[in-house]
C-alpha cells in the first residue's frame, strides 16, 4: 500500500462515510451519532475484515514501522470502525419493527458469514448484498409505505397497512436526497474496503484442506 | 515527494478533517451559514451585524417580534451571539406571554433559544444591560420560560390573572 492510499486516500473516504452516514434530511438537518447496535455490529464487522484478510491490522501498525506510519495506520483503523457503524447506521431503519428485524438480520449475517470463513473477495461480495439489500428495505420498500398518498386508492391502502400494522412499519418520511446520499455513503464505504487491499490472499479453509490432501 | 511528508501531511489532514466532522456532529448547524459562522466563532473571527441588531431592537421594543427576529436572525445568521440569542428568546417570551396561560410552541422555542444563548455566553453567564428588560439576564428568563412550560397547581391560582408581562 502506498502511503498517499494509507495516510490521505484511506483516512478521507472513511472519515467520510462517517460524516455521511448520520446524515438524515427531513424538514431539518440532523447528525445522528451511531446508535449502540451499530458500535456492536461495527465491531463484529471489523472482526469479519481480520479474518477474511481485507483488513490486516498487521500491515497498518507494527513495530518494524515508523512511528508516523503506526499514526497513519492507527487514524485508518479507527476510521474503517467509525465508517462502518455510521454504514449501518445508515442503512438501518430509524424506527420501529423494521429496525428491530434490521438489526437482528445484520446480527445473524455477519455471524453466518464469519462462520463461513471466506475469502476476502467473498466477504467483500456479501457485504455488498448486505448493504444493498438493507438500501432497498429502508430506501425503497419502506419509503414507499411511509410516504404521503398521492391518490385516494393508494391512501386506503396506505391506511389499511398502518390499521393492520398498528402503525409499527411506517417512518418518518425522509427528503429525497436522503437516499442518494446513503447510496453514495454504502458505495463509497464498499470502495474504501476495497481500497484497504489486505492481504494478497487469504484462501479460504476448505481449499487449503483440499489443496493439503492433493500433496 | 518523500513517503514522510505524504504521511504527516495526510495525519494534520485527517486530524484537521475529523475534527470537523465532530465540531458538526457536536454542534449540529442547519445551514451552510451556521457552518462557516460556527468555524469562524471558533477561531475569535465571527462579528454580528450591528446594523441588523439595533433594527431587530427596535422592531422588538414596538412588539413586532417576528420582525425583530427575522433582523436578529440576519445579524447573526450562525446563531453565536450570546446576547442577540438572548434576545431571540426574549422576543420568544412576550410574543408566547398569555395572562391565563402561555403559547408552548413560542415558550418551547425561547428556551431553546436562552440556552444557545448560555451556551455561547462566557462562563454560561449572560447579562443584558437593557433597562427595557425586567429580566436582565439569561438565568432569570431560562426560569421564566421553564415556569411557563411546567404544569403544576399553581396554574389554577387565580392570583395569575393579576401579574404582568416582564
Amino acid at each position: 500500500m502506498t502511503a498517499a492510499r494509507e495516510a490521505i486516500a484511506l483516512p478521507l473516504t472513511f472519515l467520510t462515510v462517517a460524516l455521511l452516514g448520520g446524515l438524515r434530511i427531513s424538514d431539518r438537518v440532523a447528525l445522528l451519532p451511531p446508535p449502540l447496535f451499530a458500535l456492536v455490529l461495527s465491531v463484529l464487522l471489523l472482526a469479519l475484515l481480520v479474518r477474511c484478510g481485507a483488513l490486516a491490522p498487521d500491515r497498518l501498525m507494527h513495530p518494524s514501522r515508523s512511528m508516523l506510519a503506526n499514526l497513519n495506520g492507527l487514524v485508518v483503523v479507527v476510521a474503517v470502525f467509525l465508517a462502518t457503524a455510521q454504514a449501518f447506521n445508515a442503512a438501518t431503519p430509524d424506527s420501529g419493527v423494521p429496525r428491530v428485524l434490521v438489526n437482528v438480520v445484520f446480527l445473524l449475517l455477519l455471524a453466518n458469514t464469519m462462520a463461513a470463513s471466506p475469502d476476502r473477495v467473498r466477504a467483500l461480495r456479501s457485504l455488498l448484498v448486505v448493504f444493498g439489500s438493507a438500501f432497498v428495505v429502508k430506501f425503497v420498500v419502506l419509503s414507499a409505505l411511509s410516504n404521503p398518498p398521492q391518490g385516494v386508492v393508494t391512501r386506503a391502502i396506505q391506511m389499511l397497512f398502518e390499521g393492520v400494522t398498528l402503525g409499527t412499519v411506517t417512518q418518518d418520511v425522509l427528503h429525497p436526497v436522503s437516499g442518494y446520499v446513503a447510496f453514495f455513503t454504502l458505495m463509497l464505504y464498499l470502495f474504501g474496503l476495497v481500497l484497504l487491499g489486505g492481504h494478497s490472499r487469504a484462501r479460504p479453509e476448505r481449499e487449503l484442506r483440499s489443496g493439503n490432501s492433493q500433496r | 515527494m518523500p513517503d514522510a511528508t505524504v504521511r504527516a501531511i495526510g495525519l494534520v489532514i485527517a486530524l484537521t478533517y475529523a475534527s470537523v466532522i465532530g465540531w458538526l456532529y457536536v454542534r449540529q448547524p442547519q445551514s451552510a451559514a451556521e457552518v462557516a459562522g460556527g468555524l469562524s466563532a471558533s477561531i475569535g473571527a465571527y462579528h454580528v451585524d450591528p446594523q441588523a441588531i439595533e433594527d431587530g431592537l427596535g422592531f422588538f421594543r414596538r412588539d413586532e417580534f417576528a420582525a425583530a427576529r427575522s433582523a436578529f436572525a440576519r445579524a447573526d445568521p450562525a446563531q453565536e451571539d450570546a446576547r442577540t440569542q438572548f434576545y431571540i428568546a426574549y422576543s420568544y417570551y412576550r410574543q408566547g406571554w398569555g395572562r391565563l396561560y402561555p403559547d408552548e410552541a413560542l415558550f418551547a422555542q425561547g428556551l431553546e433559544a436562552v440556552n444557545r444563548a448560555i451556551a455561547r455566553a462566557p462562563g454560561g453567564r449572560i447579562v443584558v444591560d437593557d433597562t427595557d428588560l425586567q429580566m436582565r439576564s439569561g438565568d432569570e428568563l431560562k426560569a421564566e420560560l421553564e415556569a411557563g412550560l411546567r404544569r403544576d397547581a399553581s396554574d389554577f391560582n387565580p392570583a395569575r390573572l393579576l401579574r404582568s408581562r416582564k
